[in-house]
This record gives C-alpha cells, structure tokens and sequence, in this order.
C-alpha cells in the first residue's frame, strides 16, 4: 500500500529548501550561540555574517541542540495526515545528543505515528546526500515497508562520502567535533588538512583524510579518494554530487577546480550546495567540501 | 547483599552493564597480559599470546564506542563485538577466543540470558571454535572451553544465577588447566600450563570482579632460564668452590611459589637436595641435567615457520575451501574464518609476501599483519625484554632541531636528532628498543645512516621496516602521507610511495675543490647545488645561486619552501627580494637547522 511520508530533517545540510523537490518536509533550524547570544539562520543571520564576524571580531561561536518542543510540535501539526515520518539526522557521531532528543520523540509518539530517525553518520552536504537519496527511493518505490525503508536508508548512509578542506582546525576543535582529525593539528609547517565523514565508519565522527602543503595537492588528494572508494564499492558513476563554499571570499579559484576536477568523473546529479550559519560555526573562514552518494 | 554480590546480580541483558563487564573483563585481562606471554610456548613459543588475546578485545571495544547510546540489545551487542573480535583477531589465542566469543553469542543474540540458553550458547562457542581449528589439539584453550561447558551443566543444577555458575566452576577449570602438561607434551616439556587455556581462565576470572586485585608477581622467563644456566654451573663446580660461590645462597632461597614453572620448581627441590648433601648421587645431578636441556630445548625450538601472518581478505570470488587448499603449503597453523564476503586468515609461514601476492588475485586485502616470530622470541627469553606498549610507531633519524620539530609535529613518535656526528648502531637500537613498539617504521636523512641502522634493526627486538630515504625532504614527504589509522603494511606502502613527490634542491658550501658529474668545477668555499644526487650549479654568491635554482626549478610551483641551515643567521633580505621577483609564488622559510646545507629549497 502506498505511504504517506512526512519528512524531518535540519538546517545543516549543505541545500536551501527550494533545492530539495519534496512537498513534504520540515526543516529545523540549529540554535547558534555567538558570544552569550541565541541566533537561528535566516537572511540576516547566514553564513556570511558569522565569517564576517569570525574575520573581523574574532568571535567564538557555538552550537546547540536541536530542540524538542519543536520536533514535538512538527510531528503534532503533520501526524494526523502522514502514515510515516522519517527525520534525516546529522551524525550521532558527531551530536548525540540532537540523536537522542529525536530518539525521544520517537518513542513518545510510538503508538501514535511510526518515525524513522536516520542516523546520517554526516554532516553538511552529506547529511543532504542521504536526504535527497532518502527522498528518491521513497517516491520511487512508495509501497515500501518500513523495515525496507530502514534497510535502504541503511545502504544510503553507508554510501555518501564528504571531503572537506578546512583552513583552521580550531573551528572544529573548539566545537568538540574534531573526532580522530586532533591528529592533524599542531604542526609547525604549514599544512592543508583534508577531513572526511564516511559513511563507512561505524563511529560517524570526523576522520583525517591527509595533508597537504598546497590546494592543488589536497584537491587532487580528495579527487583520488572519491576514485578509490567508487573502485571500493565498484560503481562507475556517482549518483549525486553535492559541493559546498561560500564560508566568505576566501578559497574561490580553489574550490572551483576541486568541483570541476569531481565534475569531470561519471555522475547522475550534481548540486550546488549552500552554507548555513550552523555549519559556519565548525567549517570557519574559506573551507568548502564536497559529497558523494555513489 | 554485598558489593560483589550486586555485581554479579547485574542484569547483562542491559547493553550498558555488559559494556562495562566486558571493559572490566578487558582491564583484568590486560593486567594479566605479562602472566600469559610467559606461559607461551605452544604452538611457538613467541611470548604474545597475552598481548594477541588483549589485542582483539582491545580492537573489538574499540569499535563499540557509542553503541550503548543506541537502542542496541545486549544480543546483538553481544554479536557485533563478536564480529568486531574476528576481524580484530590476533594470533592462534585471538582467532580461538573470537571463535568461542562468535558461537557464543549468535545463541544469545535472542537476548535470553537464562542459565539454559547461556548453556547452549557455551556449547556453541566452543563448537565453533574446535571446528574453526585446523588440527585442534588437547591441551589447549579448547580443552578449557569443553570443561567449561561441562561443568557449567553439572553446576546449573545447583544454581540460577549464570554468573555465579561461573563463579562456582573456575577452581574446577584450574585444575583441568594443571592437567593440559599432561595432554600436550610440549607444555609438560617447558614446565608450564597452556597460556591460552590459562588466558581464558583469567577472562573468566574477569567477570568475578573479586579477583581483580590478584596480582601476579613470578620470575620473569628470561630469569628462569638464567637461573637454570647458574644451576649447570654450579653443579660442575668443584664441592670447595662451591661454598664460596654467591649464587648458591640465592638459588637455595628462591621462593617456589614465584616460579610458575613446574618443571623448573622441581629441578630446583633437586637442586636443594644436592646442594644440601640430602641427596646428591651422580643419578640425581644427571637428571638435573638433563631436565635443564630439556627445558631449555623447548624454550629455544627451531621455528620453522618464522612470519605469523594475518590479512583480511574480501572476495566474492572464492570459498574457506579453496583458500585452504591454496594455502595449506606455505606454512602451518592455518586458520580461516569467514562473515559473509570476508575472510580472516592466520598462517605460520616463511612467505608472507607470496601468500599476499597470491590472495590479491582473488579479492581486496583490508588488514594485514606479519610478526617475526624469532624476533619476537629473541625479546622474550632475553634479559632486556622488551614490554610493548604499542602495535605500531614511526622513527626518524635527521640532523636539525628544526627538522626534528617538523617531523614529530607531523606525527613521528620518536627522532634522533643528530649534529655533525652521525648516530652509532647503540644509540639507533637504543631509541628503537624504547619505543617499545611491536613494529616500527623506520627512516634516515641519510644513506651513510643506512648501515647503522640495518645493523640496529637486526638486533631490535620490534619489526622494524626500514624506509630507505637519504634526505629530510623524503621524510617530510612521507610523513605527510603517512596514517597511522592503517595496518603497518600499508602504512609502509604509502611511506615508499610517497619518498620521491617533492622535488628539491639542496645547497650546501664547498669544504674543498670538488668537480661534479658533469665536469662542473666546484671551488672551496664556493656554495653548490644538488638536484637529484648532482652537483648543478655554483656560485660564490649564495643568493645568486638560490635565484638561479629558483628560476630553473620553480616551473608551475606556487609553493616555495626554503629550510635554513644552522649557519644561516638571517634570511630576511632573501625573502624579500625573492618576493618581488616571483609575485605569483608563495614563499615559507623554516629552521631546519641541519648541519651539512646551507638550504633545503623544496618546489610545490
């Protein structure tokens, strides 16, 4: 029988709403604390603001959890209308407790309405990979049990691939999201790092990927991994690319080549991402990043 | 109820309290690691048996971090570490534990932890790993795990509580370890109990937290060999000398409790009887004799398969069957296991590099693994035991503070910073030895270093892969490429690999007339360049000759990197007009601080 599916997901996801083709979505926005101070994304308070404020004012921002009187009150206004929701989480590797708190309200309404929480094991673009591959499968297979639903979400996760190249690490580290890249901080030569969140890793926390001393090396770097995990997985074309940029000025020329170099191997779909004021907090002043679904 | 009571009452069907058992399960096993490896000479005795038990618990925990925070039960916790215990599994003790772990839990994965099914689920453990072992053997932990199950039924009778069946049992399974000597000639021979069989105890004793401040405090092994060699001695000396010798008070007052070793124990009440006049015939002290050859013989067997070698081989294209039958030539103690598409692989063989080659053509490797194991037994019955600390490290060899400090920022473990005076054979094995580090990757800045450092590693007690650089540059390279994230193969792969990717010019000043290659006169004091082992260029003007190198090599560069010599003081002046000269080139200046160039000049 055919479902009616509401979708959940949050506002670090690499995509705006209009990029996402679905009529049924919610998507929640991170709170963002800069200097004592709540903010939630919206046209004045975006990306670019909180870089300028980086740059400029040498601020320190942070983010909290999602909270659930809002989940609450989304699965409140939609259950009466939808047989399903399935809420795309960022990593719980990465913010266990926004897992949790979604956990919660999972089983609050276990008896009302059935609710998927899909662990992402991503953050940024990856999170909007495994939405925009959630969403796919659902339209094309509307019938589908939710335990196939859970299976093929489950194969989604573990396909979507996000490389990012970070200028200052300490984005991360002060937001305790720095996971096994700690590695890559510290040193006295000046160095590139390359993180990664692979959907692989059971831990769903960031890894480092490599170094480089130029953005022509960790460029082609990310290229080179993108190509080893689709020989990995054996797949000739990558389903969906998305790329992210735009944490200030910094960086155009560079990120451009990683896009063209990726865009340049066999794909399905390729979207420009846009960044959000959460994921500005961790990603800082001229980093950018692309996802693979493959 | 009392502590250890409420502890052992603790509901294991809750994935939290069973983490937390199995990581206190994990600490006691740890603490005993020492115990085990000196027990160890089945089937080689390489003194890890401890380490590799402790390791696959270790690797399987590691991989369960955060799944207790998730709506996991403690069934398929259970499995998943049983999973992550086979593909972590280490040494013939790992493999076998991983087994029993496997068939253990695939019955609990139903979540019924009621003193029946946890019967079943014994009985199954060890079905899986007796059918797991190729050429099974009494005397082993297998045997420890039959007794197990067995008295576990004759105690469940009594009994309701499964932990306190465990409880009640492990005196029972210490007697049925005192008897493996009896079953396998080879531990009755070298004096012991089986180090896997007493290694399971102890994980069983792990559960009882009572026992967790139980410590062990024996003779190491090196010093029970020692203490054999002073017993041959003593006996051919002359009965007037005899008194004078220092060593008989010592070896009369040893304390036989602290020697594990039975065999030993007994030799030495032989001795005392000798040496005390109770008993000493001719018969007696022959048998001290050649009890002591004997113990020693099986302490120092001939290893005829030298490498334990481990992978993780995925493959959809072939069976347990057909890699048994691919492999079962090149070595003994083969073990297959196999989870759907992927197959865990523990051999004994001379070629592990052949097997590797040949198991490639079938799938994709994912871990492997090989271990010296004379090297590994050369640490063990030696005097400087070496107490690894860590499966893997990197090691530099360079001259400069400055590229010492680069280098352990990048991630080497331990540089030998060296001046004008290369480093000796001592202080190389000094440095490896205290990295106390199963297998080492190893590099110079130097080829004159190389000799040194081959001559080191052959007496090192790690696995040392040596890294054949001969300049600072190759390091930086390396290690900029280098994970430790990955297995030691691997991460010497990438290492070789990456030694050659940034390209270089090396300046340094003319301590005499030298003329190079390709006739190019280099006059004393004049300062030269080298690219690629050839002289290229001089100039007595040092600047002139880095524009020169500069405008020769820079290409497409968008990089420059220049590391300075501890002679040169200041550099300020360079920077800047090299600055303007090149505006679409990025410069960075470092100390390196070597001794024999003036600069390093690196092109990215």
């Amino acid at each position: 029988m055919e479902k009616k599916i509401f979708f959940i997901t949050a506002d670090n996801l690499g995509l705006i709403r209009e990029q996402i083709d679905y009529p049924y979505l919610e998507i929640l926005k991170f709170p963002v604390i800069v200097e004592g101070k709540e903010y939630r994304q919206s046209d004045e308070f975006n990306a670019k603001w909180l870089i300028s404020k980086y740059e400029n004012e040498n601020v320190v921002a942070q983010t909290s959890t999602l909270v659930q009187k809002e989940i609450i009150e989304i699965v409140e206004k939609n259950k009466s209308d939808f047989d399903l929701m399935i809420h795309v989480l960022m990593s719980s590797g990465l913010s266990a407790a926004s897992f949790k708190v979604a956990e919660n309200v999972r089983k609050q309404y276990e008896n009302v309405i059935p609710i998927i929480n899909v662990d992402s094991r991503q953050a940024v673009n990856g999170v909007g990979n495994v939405l925009l591959a959630i969403i796919d499968i659902v339209k094309a297979n509307p019938a589908l049990s939710r335990e196939e639903i859970e299976r093929k979400a489950q194969e989604v996760v573990e396909s979507t691939f996000s490389y990012f190249v970070v200028n200052d690490l300490k984005y991360l580290y002060k937001g305790g999201r720095i996971g096994k890249a700690q590695s890559l901080m510290g040193s006295i030569l000046h160095i590139i790092p390359v993180i990664g969140i692979l959907g692989t890793e059971v831990e769903g926390i960031v890894v480092p990927i490599g170094k480089g001393r130029t953005f022509k090396q960790v460029n082609s770097m990310i290229y080179d991994k993108i190509i080893e995990k689709m020989n990995e997985k054996s797949v000739s074309k990558i389903k969906r690319i998305i790329s992210i940029s735009g944490y200030g000025d910094k960086n155009a020329d560079v990120y451009t080549e990683l896009f063209e170099k990726v865009k340049s191997i066999p794909h399905d779909d390729y979207i420009d991402g846009k960044p959000a004021l959460v994921d500005t907090v961790y990603v800082g002043p001229g980093g950018y990043g692309v996802s693979v679904y493959l | 109820m009392s502590k250890k009571d409420a502890l052992l009452s603790v509901s294991i069907a809750n994935t939290r309290d069973l983490s937390e058992v199995i990581s206190n399960i994990y600490q006691y096993l740890n603490r005993h690691k020492e115990y085990l490896n000196s027990l160890n000479v089945f089937p080689v005795p390489d003194g890890d048996t401890g380490l590799n038990m402790v390791l696959t618990l270790q690797g399987a925990i590691a991989q369960m971090v955060g799944k207790t925070d998730l709506d996991i039960s403690a069934g398929a916790y259970l499995k998943e570490l049983a999973d992550n215990m086979l593909l972590n599994s280490r040494g013939c003790s790992g493999v076998i534990l991983s087994l029993f772990v496997q068939g253990f839990a695939n019955v609990v994965s139903n979540n019924d932890f009621s003193k029946e099914n946890i019967y079943k689920a014994i009985e199954n453990g060890y079905k899986n790993a007796y059918e797991g072992t190729e050429n099974p053997q009494e005397g082993t932990m297998l045997t420890l795990m039959r007794a197990f199950r067995d008295f576990f039924y004759e105690q469940m009778q009594n009994e309701d509580d499964p932990l306190l069946i465990i409880r009640e049992i492990i005196p029972k399974l210490k007697e049925v370890l005192n008897q493996t000597p009896e079953m396998l000639p080879v531990l009755k021979q070298a004096g012991v109990v089986d180090s896997g069989a007493s290694g399971f105890i102890i994980l069983l004793e792990g559960i009882d937290k009572e026992l967790k401040n139980h410590h062990i405090t024996g003779i190491s092994i090196p010093s029970l060999l020692g203490i054999g060699k002073t017993l041959r001695q003593l006996l051919k000396d002359r009965r007037s000398n005899l008194r004078k010798n220092p060593m008989l008070p010592l070896i009369l007052n040893i304390n036989s409790n602290r020697v594990y070793n039975n065999r030993l124990q007994e030799v030495i009440e032989d001795a005392r009887k000798v040496f005390s006049h109770i008993n000493n015939r001719i018969s007696l002290q022959k048998k001290i004799i050649n009890d002591l050859q004997e113990i020693d013989r099986s302490w120092n067997p001939e290893i005829k398969y030298r490498y334990c070698t481990e992978f993780t081989l995925e493959s959809d294209l072939t069976s347990k069957e057909y890699l048994k039958e691919k492999l079962n030539g090149y070595g003994d103690s083969l073990m297959i296991i196999q989870s759907d598409n992927k197959f865990k692989i523990h051999i004994h063989t001379n070629k592990p590099n052949d097997i590797f080659e040949e198991v490639s053509k079938l799938g994709d490797l994912l871990f492997t693994k090989v271990d010296d194991m004379k090297k590994q037994h050369r640490n063990f019955i030696s005097e400087d035991f070496v107490d690894y600390e860590r499966d893997k490290s990197i090691f530099c060899i360079v001259s400069g503070k400055g590229f010492a400090e680069i280098l352990k920022n990048l991630g080497a473990d331990d540089i030998l910073c060296y001046g004008q005076n290369k480093p000796s054979v001592n202080q190389i094995l000094k440095n490896l030895n205290n990295l106390k580090a199963k297998n080492i990757i190893a590099a110079a800045d130097d080829y004159d270093i190389l000799m040194a450092l081959k001559l080191a590693v052959s007496l090192c007690k790690s696995n040392v892969y040596i890294v054949e650089s001969d300049n600072p540059i190759s390091l930086i390279s390396m290690m900029m490429n280098i994970s430790k994230e990955y297995d030691i193969t691997t991460m010497f792969d990438q290492a070789m690999k990456n030694l050659h990717t940034i390209p270089f010019s090396a300046i340094a000043r003319a301590t005499r007339n030298v003329t190079g290659e390709n006739g190019l006169v280099v006059n004393k004091n004049e300062y030269f360049a080298v690219y690629r082992k050839s002289i290229i260029a001089a100039n007595t003007q040092l600047h002139q000759l880095i524009i020169e190198i500069i405008d020769k090599f820079a290409g497409d560069s968008i990089l420059i990197t220049l590391y300075k010599g501890e002679r040169v003081k200041n550099n300020d002046e360079l920077l800047q007009v090299l600055k303007l000269r090149y505006p679409n080139i990025e410069f960075e200046v470092y100390d390196g601080g070597q001794s024999k160039f003036e600069y390093y000049i690196t092109f990215e």
